[in-house]
């Protein structure tokens, strides 16, 4: 309940990023006015004696490097096929000329929506995109002759007939049995039906193997260039030419293996749910999300790396304190915590008194998961002799705690201090909340604030540069977690992989207030702190060692790179560092000591 | 005239009969040796299973521990969460492994006291996991699998 309200204030007050498309709209509608009067027809290629329509560019780009590339390949039938027996009709219309060039030489593909690795139904959600582009005027309209939906390649792809047998998964080998380029000895048994078919004039899709001569080193660097050239699509809400670029993701991402096929299918995915209007995804219960990102501490190290330079600064801040209580916003499975009562344990002096506060939200069947965590660390406390005590909020939203219900000490009492780990830009999508809740640990007094963040810039107003920036850094994660030796069958890489799926997603095809992944860089955040009021405090050698140390211990460790900077440490893989630990303390006013 | 020649027969020294002796030779193998010690007879199984041992084992290379954390409160800790020989088993054993097959590594400057403190904090991640029984029975819980898997050398 409280959610909601908080939801709809938020949504109310958020009215500058609903006004956007439709500004843009009108700005579409003055442009197509101008198209007009020139019959849509591109005027520079109409110089030359070419009709294309403007909208149609991209499209008939990509089509003509499908061309050039079927013919750079030494495959003398079609060359020659072309050349003698084909028909072309109207070649001044370039689009159309170069879809029928294509379709003599490739065969019919299958209908590529059914190969795409998803479970949306995309007919449906077609029709029901195309209904809605009619009604409204502001969407590209487009009413050109032909099909945009027949993908290079699919030429003959008569729309009322069934698809053809599905042909999805248990078909990958076949797609990776794709021709390269060229001087390959690899004979591709497909071959010899394309050429056979490709003589007669198609009328129906009889062949249902997919012939995408396409060599596969290629196809990586297309993958990318259509991804990006679908995020700009969308960027200008161009959704038919995007919905036609997605289907191809999909299929080229069929192309590759590892890190990339899984980089490209969850970016398609986004894409798909931003195309098709499919946001938010269902919200995962809270326990289940804790699932997965134990499965992703155990996988890599940034969550270990994360705990474990919090913790050496947790410790380097109390000292010789008798009392310690930290408040934590991102309790989850409370795993930061055992190394951190461990090293109190062995303090030089004996063990403080232990305070934990957690915050998490709300359980759907109302179990109290916070209790048991604290029940669990109040059982491992026990064993090593610190004298621990548990709290735990339930808070919808960081932005809702206050500060009087936690009970604290006086600062001379006990020793607080404030822990975040990648929550703290959930409250980005609100406005107002960030501050809100700065402003309520400023008045917690602590000694210390420890801060992890994702080292990335996914908080830009322009969805372009946010795909870009987001593209970079999962793909170098998802390197990371093939770096890691693990089986990619094994439970915790299928999971680790949804985690961050999950995240794409949000990054992607989520706007406003639902999309919560706005992952800020260190320098953003610094800047945020510092006008807040809050001092950096720089994480020692100590922090340093460590945190190398654990690296070394993880196969794949020699990719793992620990940076320090100024006084913040990253952890990065090779050259790109993806997760940044900041400490800071109350910065010292008139009057204060 | 008999006993003369048993007495002849009879080995000088058996070790068996000089427990202290044994277990100061024990306090000097390397973790697989004493395991394959242990398998030897009774008496060696109960001298090379016992904690003190591993502790030796665990802290040798830690010429003095430093003044601030004495050995002796270690012990407690450890005891409580399952051991030396668990932690020798679980923890220290890779620790010694993967940062020895890389001597000129960067992080090198740290001491055996800092590689025993993250071996004691990786053991009690794995105790807790271990209570909340989310794997059940598993012999290594996933929080340590990492330091089991195969290191590309």
């Amino acid at each position: 309940m409280k959610k909601r309200d908080h939801q709809d204030s938020c949504s109310s007050s958020y009215g500058g990023d609903s006004g956007g498309p439709s500004s843009y709209g009108k700005a579409k509608v003055v442009w197509e006015d101008e198209l007009d009067a020139s019959g849509g027809m591109d005027e520079l290629l109409a110089v030359l004696g070419y009709k294309v329509r403007s909208s149609d560019m991209a499209d008939v780009a990509l089509k003509l490097e499908q061309l050039e590339m079927v013919m750079g390949q030494e495959d003398g039938a079609s060359l020659s096929q072309l050349q003698n027996d084909t028909v072309h009709y109207n070649p001044s219309d370039l689009s159309a000329w170069v879809q029928t060039m294509l379709s003599e030489v490739n065969a019919p593909l299958t209908d590529p929506a059914q190969s795409l690795q998803t479970d949306l139904d995309f007919s449906s959600l077609q029709n029901h995109v195309n209904a809605e582009s009619n009604q409204t005027q502001l969407r590209f309209s487009d009413d050109s002759e032909y099909d945009l939906s027949a993908i290079p390649g699919l030429a003959a792809y008569p729309p009322r007939s069934p698809p053809p047998p599905p042909m999805q998964q248990p078909e990958p080998p076949r797609n990776k049995r794709l021709k390269t380029a060229i001087g390959s000895s690899s004979t591709n048994p497909n071959l010899p039906s394309s050429s056979s078919s490709s003589s007669t004039v198609i009328a129906a899709p009889e062949s249902t193997r997919p012939v995408v001569l396409v060599d596969s080193q290629e196809a990586g660097v297309r993958l990318v260039h259509t991804l990006m050239a679908c995020a700009e699509a969308v960027q200008q809400e161009n959704l038919k030419l995007a919905e036609a670029l997605v289907k191809h993701v999909g299929l080229l991402a069929l192309s590759q293996a590892g890190a990339m096929r899984k980089v490209a299918t969850c970016f398609a995915e986004a894409l798909a749910r931003r195309i098709y209007k499919i946001r938010p995804q269902d919200p995962l219960e809270a326990t289940y999300n804790d699932i997965l990102q134990m499965h992703f501490y155990e996988t890599c190290p940034y969550l270990k790396f994360a705990h474990f330079t919090a913790n050496q600064a947790i410790l380097e801040a109390i000292g010789t304190t008798n009392r310690v209580h930290v408040i934590d916003f991102s309790l989850k499975q409370g795993m930061q915590w055992p190394a951190l009562m461990q090293a109190l344990a062995l303090r030089p002096g004996g063990p403080p008194a232990f305070r934990l506060t957690g915050i998490g939200p709300p359980q759907p069947d109302n179990t109290d998961a916070l209790q048991q965590v604290g029940w669990k660390l109040a059982q491992l406390a026990e064993t090593i002799g610190v004298k621990f005590e548990f709290r735990g909020y339930v808070a919808s939203s960081l932005a809702d705690l206050d500060p009087a219900m936690l009970d604290l000490g006086s600062p001379e009492m006990e020793t607080i201090s404030v822990n975040s780990v990648f929550e703290l830009h959930r409250l980005l999508a609100c406005p107002g909340a960030i501050e809100k809740v700065l402003g309520c640990i400023k008045a917690m007094k602590p000694k210390i604030v420890t801060i992890v963040e994702q080292e990335a810039s996914h908080n830009g107003p322009v969805f372009l540069d946010r795909f870009t920036e987001s593209l970079h850094y999962y793909s170098s994660l998802f390197d990371s977690l093939e770096g890691s030796g693990l089986s990619p069958d094994s439970e915790d890489m299928m999971m680790s992989e949804v985690y961050l799926g999950r995240q794409i997603c949000d990054v992607v095809a989520c706007e406003g207030p639902d999309r919560l992944e706005r992952h800020e860089t260190l320098a953003q955040w610094r800047s945020r702190m510092g006008s807040s009021g809050f001092d950096p405090v720089h994480l020692g050698s100590n922090a340093f060692k460590q945190a190398s140390m654990l690296l070394a211990l993880f196969s794949g460790g020699d990719g793992y790179r620990v940076e320090e900077n100024n006084g913040c440490l990253m952890l990065g893989w090779h050259t790109r560092p993806l997760i940044a630990t900041s400490a800071w303390q109350l910065a010292p006013t008139v009057g204060n000591q | 005239m008999t006993r003369d020649k048993e007495e002849k027969r009879r080995p000088v020294l058996f070790i068996n009969d000089h427990a202290d002796i044994l277990l100061e030779i024990l306090k000097r193998l390397d973790g697989r040796s004493l395991c394959t010690a242990a398998c030897v007879c009774r008496l060696w199984r109960a001298l090379a299973t016992a904690d003190s041992v591993w502790e030796h084992l665990c802290l040798r290379r830690i010429v003095s521990p430093p003044p601030s954390s004495p050995g002796s409160s270690v012990r407690p800790v450890v005891s409580a969460l399952g051991g030396y020989r668990r932690l020798y088993m679980l923890c220290v054993r890779h620790l010694l492994t993967r940062l020895d097959r890389d001597p000129g590594g960067r992080w090198r400057t740290s001491s055996a006291w800092d590689e025993l403190q993250l071996s004691l904090s990786l053991f009690c991640v794995d105790y807790y996991e271990r209570l909340g029984g989310r794997f059940g029975d598993t012999a290594a819980t996933s929080s340590l699998m990492f330091l089991c898997k195969p290191v590309n050398v």
